[in-house]
């Protein structure tokens, strides 16, 4: 599953960002790397989600969160 | 070594380099709670101890790679143009990922002290940084510093002063063994063949990054060492060891529910958002409009016994003729008229001072996501929009945070059909005069029609605009934070400056240019303006403005004076015909009939709104596209398609408007 695909309130870890190369180093200068827990704050229909990682508040649009692979939930 | 240090602040956007430069240098720069505001290099100059201290603020950066515009600038400077000191400047209540930013500054070799700012938020969390740790862990000097209650400064120039002599070690993140052997074999080769390089070691790490502009500048083959880009992996072991740092310093990691997430649970939330955003921008201009124009009945009293004043005086001292009516009718009604505007434009810039200053605009960005989507920008690219309700010239800057070069020029293009604080002086005047009691709704309308017209033109754009490119919003979002009065002050100051300095000059000189052209014709002086040079010219025009509803030379003179500033448009008026106190009511009543007796009514008022609503922007905003677009194609297109919109539009409505009232 993406992180589109989450739901608003929970924790996930990152499995894996499918994003061409400047937009993958942006997420990781951010400290979205492989590994890293994200929760998901809010959510709109189109797509566009706000997600806390180490701290800081991200937006992203919804191609960039549904390149971004998570780890399923035990 | 020199009495002069150049200290440059580097670090994230939003952490408060601007506001700890400001608390230095004096300078007054603007600052607001987004990330990005600050687009240039600035310098200023500290006193202390009788040393002079060289400061030099930055775009925030999140990285030191090549990817963005503004990486490649910090960048660049911090390594081509010899910088004694680098204070890092750190948003403690974000520590985590502004110590990435960190390591990399750290890993350059140069000089670093951290400046820990904002301190206050991570007490009102609870939580708390062990001061002495972080240092240790970082071998570099952290002094707490509050940017905005100028607190900890004389200690952190003091730090930096002294910190330019001790060098810290470079080595701040070891990787693991296989990075760190081929560290050191990189190592070894740089120094074989580029004998004088400094910081060795940051260079081999950016060779193993793949790093595009070194490898540029320091062309060597590496093959049987490098493989692959080790980029990931440096990037996740420096994360790897800010957790490490952050697991020893941070205590109590904030548990409970933020203020921040609270306030954006109803401010972003998927329904309300859109509707919130629009009742504050009418909220906005509401109190524009109400108090601005309450406040400004003051001024225009002030005005009318300044007018009468100097005409007494002139003629106590029997000035000429020709001297007074260009003092009369061209400075004071052109300049004057302009000036009792002041009181609008202080509320629409206090009220987007508070609005940058809270933390909002990052919202907005997510709010407008999906209707910005539909345009094929992202919705990043609404923040120079709605700046370009103040002013075209820093919204096209703020355009500069966008990440791809296609939806800069195309925000660029589209900003200045949003309602600039000059258009306002226009719609004042000829809402009040023509709609009465619906005047604010006739203004209201204004606004609302420059950004469909802006949204419009941004989708026709996207629908012939070449391949699909990313689009996707990438933004943080900061803490909301409770607008700083001396922020805000020294914002609003700022623009209320501009404005006066905007009347004193391109007005000043715009009224008298316009004064003379029409007292002077082929015969010398004329007695008739029309006869002059400035009616012959405005003759050329009514020919082709007609059909707008625009068909007296009259407008086409303020139309064409209105390129130098768009306030321009309501002097030059003042000046054609000759209303010294344009806006009083009584000047307004004289106006009016002069206007109606050339068979002016409401409808062309309306059609005059709109195309100075759409019409080329001025002289300044074009200046500035033109440097930001760095294009003479593409800044001939923003100054002549916005010309046949204007006209297309002001004439669609005015002949349909002309047709509805007929059937009446």
């Amino acid at each position: 599953m993406t992180l589109l695909k989450g739901t608003v309130g929970n924790t996930y870890t990152v499995k894996e960002i499918d994003l061409e190369q400047i937009t993958k180093r942006r997420l990781e200068a951010l400290g979205l790397t492989d590994g890293t827990k994200v929760t998901i704050l809010n959510k709109k229909e189109n797509g566009s989600i706000i997600f806390k990682v180490r701290g800081t508040r991200l937006a992203i649009g919804r191609q960039i969160a549904d390149s971004i692979a998570l780890k399923e939930e035990l | 070594m020199s009495d002069e240090l150049r200290i440059g602040f580097v670090g994230n956007p939003n952490c408060g380099k601007t506001t700890l430069f400001n608390a230095y240098t004096g300078a007054k720069l603007k600052v607001a709670n987004w990330p990005g505001v600050t687009v240039e290099r600035k310098e200023g100059a500290a006193r202390y101890h009788n040393h002079i201290y060289k400061l030099i603020d930055t775009p925030g950066i999140y990285s030191l790679t090549s990817y963005s515009i503004e990486e490649k600038v910090t960048r660049k400077f911090i390594l081509e143009e010899g910088v004694d000191v680098i204070i890092n400047i750190v948003d403690a209540s974000s520590l985590e990922r502004n110590l990435y930013l960190t390591l990399q500054l750290i890993e350059l070799g140069k000089p670093v002290i951290m400046a820990l700012n904002m301190m206050d938020i991570v007490e009102e969390r609870g939580m708390e940084i062990d001061l002495h740790r972080l240092p240790e862990m970082l071998g570099i000097p952290v002094i707490p510093v509050s940017a905005r209650k100028k607190s900890g400064l004389d200690i952190l120039m003091h730090a930096a002063s002294h910190h330019v002599k001790e060098h810290h070690k470079e080595y701040v993140v070891v990787y693991n063994d296989e990075i760190e052997e081929k560290i050191n074999t990189i190592s070894l080769r740089i120094k074989e063949k580029f004998k004088d390089m400094e910081n060795v070691r940051w260079h081999a790490i950016k060779f193993l990054e793949y790093d595009e502009e070194v490898m540029k500048k320091y062309p060597m083959d590496l093959s049987d060492i490098i493989d692959r880009s080790y980029e990931t992996d440096i990037i996740n072991q420096k994360y790897d060891f800010i957790e490490e740092i952050i697991d020893e310093v941070l205590v109590n990691k904030a548990t409970k529910e933020e203020k921040t997430d609270k306030i954006d649970k109803i401010l972003t939330n998927r329904f309300l958002g859109i509707p919130i955003f629009l009742g504050i921008m009418a909220f906005v201009f509401y109190l524009t409009f109400t108090v601005g124009d309450f406040l400004k009945g003051g001024f225009d009293i002030a005005l009318g016994l300044i007018s009468d004043t100097v005409s007494n005086g002139l003629s106590m001292i029997n000035a000429s003729q020709f001297v007074t009516s260009l003092i009369i009718d061209g400075i004071i009604a052109g300049v004057g008229g302009i000036l009792s505007f002041l009181p609008n434009i202080f509320i629409l810039f206090l009220a987007l001072a508070i609005l940058e200053d809270s933390g909002y605009m990052s919202r907005v960005a997510y709010v407008m996501d999906g209707i910005m989507g539909k345009i094929g920008l992202s919705g990043k690219a609404f923040i120079p929009m709605l700046l370009g309700f103040g002013c075209s010239v820093p919204a096209i800057m703020a355009s500069r945070t966008l990440e791809n070069e296609r939806d800069r020029r195309k925000t660029i293009l589209i900003t200045p059909f949003m309602s600039c604080s000059a258009k306002l002086p226009i719609y004042v005047l000829f809402s009040q005069m023509f709609f009465g009691a619906h005047a604010m709704m006739a203004a209201y309308s204004m606004y609302l029609i420059g950004l469909i017209m802006a949204i419009m033109v941004a989708f026709i754009m996207s629908k012939i605009g070449e391949k699909k490119e990313n689009i996707s919003l990438l933004i943080e979002l900061p803490e909301y934070k409770a607008p700083n009065a001396r922020s805000i002050g020294i914002y609003v100051w700022e623009k209320v400056k501009d404005y006066l300095i905007k009347a004193g000059t391109t007005i000043f000189i715009a009224s008298i240019a316009v004064w003379f052209i029409l007292n002077i014709g082929m015969t010398g002086l004329v007695d008739n303006m029309g006869d002059s040079f400035g009616a012959m010219i405005g003759k050329l025009l009514v020919p082709i403005l007609k059909p707008a509803g625009l068909g007296l030379w009259q407008i086409g003179v303020a139309l064409i004076s209105g390129f130098a500033a768009k306030e321009v448009v309501v002097s030059s008026i003042s000046v054609l015909y000759g209303i010294n106190n344009v806006t009083s009511i009584s000047g307004m009543n004289s106006l009016l009939e002069l206007l109606a007796n050339d068979g002016f009514t409401a409808l062309n008022a309306y059609a005059l709104m709109i195309f100075s609503l759409l019409y080329t922007p001025c002289l300044a905003a074009v200046a500035t596209m033109k440097k930001e677009l760095k294009s003479a194609k593409w800044t001939a297109f923003g100054i002549v398609f916005p010309l046949v919109v204007a006209w297309l539009i002001t004439t669609l409505i005015y002949q349909i408007g002309g047709f509805i009232l007929w059937q009446k």
